[in-house]
């Protein structure tokens, strides 16, 4: 493709800040993450039945039957076991969280970690390394937590059925695909672009949208900015969100009444 | 004299049977206003922790309430019958409220019917307690009686019409009605539900002559009234709607019991449990309905191939 000339026909975004990208990339398609996921997915495996999806705040089980989501469950209330959770907790221990994976698999003896919450979590990782136990093995105790914390709280009640696809970014560690496989007892495949599922899924959903429209990669020239805003045309003071580009405002939300529109 | 309604809990239930029987002895109404805010953070500040989002709500628009009128209308419900229970919190309500505003006026009214307190002596002593005549209290409240049915079989009717005439896809919303209807914890669901053309049916304004019959499908055992009403309703709409949504607000006691037995027992209809509480977020819950509403949108081009 380099040197090409790229023409963008459509844009789709997705992901907890769908609607902020596409009003800036002005996207034809604006898809939640479940259903942009599951497109993604089944284009390169038609035969998908289950999607394990840890992200950096939020985790989600996706279940298909026959190419369709069928059932869903995402993480409602807390970040436990999530993207940033091992990456704070890499932090704690001194390793670059995308070394974590290796230090994960050199342990031989995985240390038990209270999965239920993160606040728990920490304060039993670091109990075990005050009482000696190597770093490996609490490496491995934190995916083996995650897993552990996945299945219960995501998947709890749901019927894992194989082939199982896991992705987000926490499927490029390699100790957490372990102890999915080693717990669940089923192959657990994950794509070399495993990361980047959700944006297929938005891409595909954006071709066959319909609807077209010229894209200039001017982007970066200009100058975006939101600005918050509390309303105060009543008590309920709704925050008001307002995207400028080139201090022209082109979109606003999160007012809760036509008070709030002007 | 003036009595005011909080706009919370059994008003929604209960507002034309209200109003119609205080219209009727005279008596001027006020109404808090919608709930907003301000409202909610007074609730939570005149509440303990633990109770429920509602119930906060409500303490909030009785203190909106407190000085702006002669009484406040204070319910006290315990039982319709035997096996007729409601959550505890309208047992305890009035008792709450009397302890936590002290000098508090309330118009307060009590429901315990295995105890021999019905509604039409509950009304009567109402009626004694504004100074009005047994005459005209019972006129009061025969006419109450009147309005809230026909206004009710109205409504029930209505929703019944738009069920079978509209093609959008249709689902049915399991909630209380004070929480469905109240502008802070219900309404934002279920303007996105529409914003995603979707239509919107209430299980709460199904005629209660045929949810009393029908709950037991689910459950026989059963014994709070008000769910019972709400699930007799999922058996009425089950074939006519394409999924169900419930909406409950943490941490409901009957509601974490009996939306769990809907969700285990029933089958082939795609089901959402919405818990809400006071730190919203509303971006996951969005997330949320939306996936929700397209694996329906998916399922039914599947068949329809």
């Amino acid at each position: 493709m380099k040197g090409q000339e790229i023409k963008v026909r459509a844009v789709g975004t997705t992901g907890s800040a769908r609607k902020l990208i596409g009003t800036i990339l002005k996207a034809q398609v604006v898809k939640n993450e479940i259903t942009a996921h599951a497109i993604g997915t089944l284009s390169k495996y038609p035969d998908t039945r289950t999607i394990f999806e840890i992200g950096g705040q939020d985790s989600k089980i996706i279940l298909i039957e026959n190419g369709i989501v069928v059932d869903y469950a995402m993480n409602t209330l807390c970040a436990a076991g999530t993207g940033s959770f091992l990456s704070s907790q890499a932090k704690r221990l001194g390793i670059e969280v995308e070394r974590f994976g290796d230090w994960a698999l050199k342990s031989k003896t995985p240390v038990k970690i209270a999965a239920r919450c993160t606040v728990f979590a920490e304060s039993d990782l670091v109990h075990k390394a005050q009482i000696g136990h190597k770093k490996e093995d609490i490496v491995a105790g934190l995916c083996t937590a995650v897993v552990t914390n996945y299945l219960n709280n995501v998947g709890k009640g749901k019927t894992i059925k194989a082939p199982i696809i896991f992705q987000g970014g926490v499927s490029k560690n390699i100790g957490v695909i372990k102890a999915y496989e080693e717990t669940i007892g089923e192959p657990v495949h994950v794509d070399e672009h495993s990361h980047l599922m959700g944006a297929l899924g938005a891409a595909i959903l954006a071709k066959t949208s319909g609807k077209e429209q010229d894209f200039i990669f001017d982007i970066e020239e200009i100058n975006f900015e939101t600005r918050g805003r509390e309303c105060t045309f009543c008590a309920n003071n709704c925050e008001i969100i307002c995207v400028h580009k080139d201090n022209e405002l082109i979109d606003s939300w999160g007012n809760k009444c036509d008070k709030g529109a002007s | 004299m003036k009595i005011g309604i909080p706009r919370g809990f059994l008003y929604f239930k209960y507002k034309y049977f209200w109003e119609t029987f205080l219209k009727e002895l005279d008596c001027e109404i006020v109404l808090s206003p919608m709930t907003n805010k301000a409202i909610l953070k007074e609730g939570i500040d005149n509440s303990i922790d633990e109770s429920c989002l509602s119930a906060k709500v409500y303490m909030g628009h009785v203190k909106w309430l407190v000085g702006k009128c002669d009484y406040i209308l204070m319910p006290r419900i315990d039982s319709f019958g035997k096996c007729d229970k409601v959550c505890t919190k309208f047992n305890a309500m009035y008792d709450i409220v009397r302890n936590t505003y002290e000098g508090v006026e309330l118009l307060d009214y009590n429901i315990d019917c295995v105890k021999g307190c019905t509604e039409f002596k509950a009304f009567m002593r109402m009626g004694k307690l504004l100074k009005k005549s047994k005459m005209q209290t019972y006129r009061a409240y025969k006419r109450a009686k009147e309005v809230n049915k026909e206004k009710k079989t109205k409504i029930a009717e209505e929703q019944e019409k738009l069920v079978q005439e509209s093609d959008s896809l249709k689902i049915l919303i399991v909630a209380h009605p004070y929480n469905i209807y109240d502008k802070l914890i219900g309404e934002p669901i279920v303007k996105y539900v529409e914003k995603l053309d979707v239509l919107p049916i209430y299980a709460d304004v199904t005629s209660t002559k045929k949810t009393r019959i029908k709950y037991k499908e689910l459950s026989s055992s059963l014994y709070w009234t008000y769910n019972k009403e709400l699930i007799g309703a999922i058996e009425h709409y089950k074939n006519k709607v394409d999924g169900i949504m419930f909406v409950t607000a943490f941490p409901c006691g009957p509601d974490s019991m009996v939306n769990e037995i809907c969700l285990r027992r029933i089958k082939n209809i795609p089901m959402i449990n919405i818990v809400l509480d006071e730190l919203q977020g509303e971006a996951g819950l969005h997330t949320r309905i939306e996936s929700f509403i397209d694996i329906i949108r998916e399922k039914k081009k599947v068949v329809k191939k």
